[in-house]
């Protein structure tokens, strides 16, 4: 199991990270895992470590709770569900979307070629709908939207 | 609105002909099956109460021009998506052909139009939605809600999950029931969901993962050396659900190909299958806990024969009369087919079928642990 719970620095760590970049406070109380390398995962399931450990011997864990971002050297990128969960926390670096076309645009994967003023990851909203992060550079915003997320525009 | 199916290629086999027309009651309940069966399935939408309230989403939905009806008063989540409100009448194909099939079915169409017995009503200013635009508005990118058809929905409701329990599902893709249970606790508690096929867990993974169900463990392992294992380990469950893998023929409004691929030998080794599932699973069975066996078939091979076989072995299982929302029509387990007989408390299973509420076909168990 490539699975490892976050906890004591390197969760203090995360917190102190998601803090400085969207203005988040505290962290809910879900256990996070790191899976593999770099992705932060949230689980509000109530199995204790060692019935998770049980179970991981006993058939293949695929999969726990739900992916909220990644770890990378400039900070951590929230994924769509990362920002639904701590919506009501986020209120720094978020970039609003404001038209419908910059809208499909973004939903569609693509970059948006737009000075922020800003460097680094930015939660990307449209109204009240948060649609994970962004990364601004000088002149756009890089997206990482994931395929299966993504809107099709060319079936319209 | 429902499509008529424009092609009659695929035809059903004699032999599921037969069966059918035993099972159903008279010739016209047979008819009525028959005709609904050429006839689309309803779009049917579950909300992801985890994301959005269900007066928000429809709130949304119809800003885009949806037209949604709520069938059920106590499950507001669960909608049905009639089409599109158009501006032009000419644009609804139900209004420029009258001699389809829509019509003959639904002979007195005056404003809103009931097919048969179902609730579901159909205004003539709503045109479908485009094809795969369900799948692709912002609402369904986001985990907004599940596309889900109404009969599918119900095993859930009937295993009635509540939050801080662990649940196990044991044949949990593609996630439509998954992350409704997951719903239904507010992602608090754990549910284990199992596939075993690798094709299906991507499928499993990527809807859970929009759906935002953050209590869930995915597991892989076939179901009943999963059970053994879950055993010996000395895990147990209050609530299990068995959603087994089957023939799948009250699938084929959906899936019309199923005609072809139908066979009575699928069903014998389905029927083996299911029953080793459901042997398995009832060890991890709590007291007093409850087993919600569902499949997607009519063939009591793979229901009620599996639900005797069940109560054979088990005496300290019972199968308990269900609740399901008022406003459907369900029929009990039947007690007699071909040259065998069931225990009388099939009975209190259901079977669900097409042309009485406008849904697929579906079988539905409630067993509880003594």
């Amino acid at each position: 199991m490539k699975l490892k719970e976050i906890k004591g620095k390197e969760l203090a760590e995360i917190e102190s990270i998601l803090r400085k970049e969207f203005g988040i406070e505290k962290l809910p109380e879900y256990r996070l895992y790191l899976w593999g390398e770099d992705r932060i995962i949230a689980f509000t399931g109530d199995l204790s470590e060692r019935d998770i450990w049980n179970i991981s011997t006993i058939a293949s864990i695929e999969s726990l709770g739900v992916y909220i971002g990644k770890k990378d050297m400039n900070g951590i990128r929230l994924s769509i569900e990362g920002t639904h969960l701590l919506q009501s926390q986020i209120n720094k670096n978020v970039f609003e979307i404001t038209d419908e076309k910059m809208l499909e645009e973004w939903m569609s994967g693509a970059d948006l070629q737009i000075a922020t003023g800003k460097k680094g990851f930015l939660v990307m909203k449209h109204n009240e709908d948060f649609l994970g992060c962004g990364k601004a550079s000088e002149s756009k915003i890089s997206n990482f939207i994931p395929k299966e997320r993504r809107l099709k525009v060319s079936e319209k | 609105m429902p499509k008529i199916r424009r092609s009659s290629e695929l035809q059903p086999k004699p032999l599921f002909l037969e069966r059918m027309k035993t099972l159903l009651e008279n010739e016209e309940d047979f008819e009525s099956y028959m005709q609904i069966l050429q006839v689309n399935p309803l779009v049917s939408i579950r909300c992801n109460t985890l994301k959005i309230s269900p007066e928000k989403l429809k709130t949304r939905l119809k800003n885009k021009g949806w037209k949604l009806t709520q069938p059920f008063k106590n499950f507001p989540e669960i909608m049905i998506v009639e089409g599109k409100i158009s501006k032009n009448n000419s644009d609804n194909p139900a209004n420029q052909n009258n001699d389809n099939l829509y019509n003959k079915y639904n002979e007195n169409a005056t404003d809103t139009i009931k097919i048969k017995r179902g609730d579901i009503t159909k205004s003539q200013n709503v045109i479908p939605l485009s094809p795969g635009e369900l799948g692709r508005s912002l609402e369904h990118l986001l985990g907004y809600y599940y596309t889900q058809e109404i009969a599918s929905m119900l095993p859930v409701l009937i295993l009635n999950p509540e939050e801080n329990e662990l649940v196990l599902d044991l044949a949990a893709a593609p996630g439509s029931k998954t992350t409704q249970i997951s719903g239904m606790m507010n992602n608090k508690g754990t549910v284990i969901a199992n596939e075993m096929q690798l094709g299906r867990l991507k499928v499993l993974k990527t809807n859970l993962e929009r759906c935002g169900t953050a209590n869930v463990i995915i597991t892989k392992r076939e179901g009943s050396a999963l059970c053994e294992k879950l055993n010996k380990a000395g895990f147990s469950f209050k609530r299990i659900l068995i959603d087994a893998p089957c023939s799948g023929e009250g699938t084929l409004r959906s899936t019309p190909r199923g005609f072809l691929m139908w066979n009575i030998n699928n069903i014998k080794q389905f029927s083996n299958i299911q029953k080793k599932l459901i042997e398995s699973a009832l060890k991890i069975l709590n007291r007093g806990g409850t087993l919600i066996y569902s499949t997607c078939t009519h063939a009591p091979e793979e229901n009620e024969e599996v639900m005797d076989d069940v109560l054979a072995k088990f005496k300290d299982i019972k199968i308990e009369k269900i609740n399901l929302p008022k406003e459907l029509k369900i029929r009990p387990g039947i007690t007699k087919w071909n040259d065998k007989s069931y225990s009388e408390q099939v009975k209190h299973a259901c079977r669900i079928y097409p042309q009485d509420n406008n849904t697929e076909g579906f079988f539905i168990a409630k067993l509880v642990k003594k």
